[in-house]
């Protein structure tokens, strides 16, 4: 993907912002935040996890969410949102 | 004394999540516990352990366990293990097994769902959250009964059972449960009990002695220097061994006493402070209990209330209550009654409670009877007065 893809798109960076600020979410509590079901928000995360810049762990019926922390780019993304937060 | 000097150096050492760093006459008891745990800080994988500890109110049961966690932890990190100390009061969580789950979780992962899933498969989940940290917990269960009482055999048969599906894979909980009395455990199936009862540490109510060696050292830690006598610990000691050997009534009554000698300004904290700490958590004397008493035993209560005002004593003989009951006698112009008689009213202001009376070790005139108080004298001299007024008049 195109980084013009994934940063044109709301959703997935509120998705990114969420797990840069709470660390680690499952995935109904992401759709909650988001205010989208979870069939929506399951695509992009799906997305996002192609990229390389979440991974999830899953416990039972429970899938973890996070910004891999192997990822340059998710690393990068990381940096970006703690500036853009700083001078608001 | 300026208004802003205060008896106490540490005040955060009375309270009740302090963990003193030596526990007086417990060393048995945390050896054993250690003992108990020694294999795994050589072969962690190798065995979970299942210990009870035992004991009534105040015999130091949570803070022994959470004195060992802390030592377990110190021995396994030298030992590069991976060892987490986790206490959980079940009472808290209002003995539910979801919720205590929950919270151990919660140390790995903050943001874990809080619903969704059974307490099986949080159990499940959490063994796999070990697995991947390579972490072994200890976890301990105070108040264990109430998780009894709420989830039965059923719960209990997990925990301790969770393991035995596990072959060949690391043992990653021990359990530690701590309950007042093994009859919480009598209505669980035999097998579970079985499983539970493999180690018992049983603590023995503190004799007085004890009770003094362990506010002493809390005396040590938590107020400046010279502030607290002898008689004041000596005192203390004798409530709470009153109280069912309870260290920690001990502590709290401290600390009250504290509380009341700073607020009186005074530089140490007296006998007096104690009893008036004493009487802000038991119920004072009741009035109707004075007005029961005849006029002589009134007499000689008053001149036992200004005895202990003036000496700040802890305790005094029946011979000086003696004399002090002769001086009011005085004061009021009435004819002092015998020592037999006085020896009457002692036993029956014992009975209602408002005195304790002790036989002393003998000495070289033999044995001599002590007594002690264990309500704000100043209050009941005052409460006395004003009676006697009244019927004297």
């Amino acid at each position: 993907m195109d980084v013009e893809d994934v940063f044109s798109s709301r959703a997935r960076m509120k998705i990114l912002k969420i797990l840069a600020q709470v660390g680690e979410l499952n995935g109904s509590e992401i759709a909650r935040r988001l205010g989208t079901n979870y069939e929506t928000t399951s695509k992009h995360l799906k997305a996002l996890e192609d990229e390389s810049l979440i991974i999830h762990k899953v416990f039972g019926r429970i899938r973890l969410y996070r910004l891999n922390e192997h990822s340059v780019k998710a690393k990068a993304v990381q940096n970006l949102l703690e500036v853009w937060e700083r001078f608001q | 004394m300026s208004r802003y000097q205060s008896v106490f150096k540490d005040e955060a050492k009375l309270d009740i999540n302090y963990i003193p760093h030596r526990l007086p006459h417990r060393d048995k008891e945390l050896r054993l516990l250690m003992e108990f745990f020694s294999f795994m800080l050589q072969f962690p994988e190798k065995m979970a352990q299942r210990v009870l500890i035992t004991g009534d109110i105040g015999t130091g049961k949570t803070v022994l366990a959470q004195r060992f966690g802390e030592e377990i932890t110190r021995e396994a990190n030298r030992h590069n293990i991976s060892i987490r100390y986790v206490h959980v009061n079940c009472r808290e969580y209002r003995g539910s097994l979801f919720l205590i789950l929950q919270h151990i979780v919660s140390d790995f992962h903050p943001n874990f769902p809080k619903r969704g899933y059974s307490a099986e498969e949080l159990l499940r989940n959490l063994v796999q959250m070990l697995d991947e940290e390579k972490v072994y917990v200890i976890l301990t269960l105070d108040e264990f009964d109430s998780l009894i009482e709420r989830e039965g055999s059923d719960a209990v048969y997990k925990l301790t059972r969770m393991q035995e599906g596990r072959q060949n894979k690391p043992q990653r909980l021990s359990l530690i449960c701590i309950l007042r009395s093994l009859d919480s455990i009598s209505h669980l199936d035999a097998s579970t009990r079985s499983t539970l009862q493999s180690n018992i540490i049983n603590l023995k109510k503190y004799s007085r002695e004890q009770l003094t060696d362990i506010l002493n050292d809390r005396v040590a830690v938590a107020f400046k220097p010279s502030t607290v006598p002898e008689d004041t610990v000596d005192l203390t000691a004798e409530l709470a061994y009153s109280e069912n050997g309870n260290a920690r009534f001990g502590i709290e009554l401290l600390w009250r006493a504290g509380k009341y000698s700073d607020a009186e300004d005074l530089s140490s904290v007296t006998p007096e402070c104690v009893r008036q700490a004493f009487s802000s958590i038991i119920a004072t004397v009741r009035k109707s209990d004075l007005a029961s008493l005849n006029f002589h035993s009134k007499l000689f209560l008053l001149g036992m209330t200004r005895l202990f005002k003036e000496s700040q004593k802890a305790n005094a003989s029946l011979a000086e209550a003696e004399k002090a009951y002769a001086i009011v006698c005085e004061e009021f112009k009435i004819r002092p009654n015998s020592h037999t008689q006085l020896w009457k009213y002692l036993q029956d202001l014992s009975t209602i409670g408002i005195l304790k009376t002790e036989v002393s070790g003998t000495g070289s005139r033999g044995r001599s009877t002590l007594i002690y108080f264990q309500v704000s004298t100043d209050e009941l001299g005052n409460e006395l007065k004003m009676v006697l007024e009244k019927e004297g008049a």
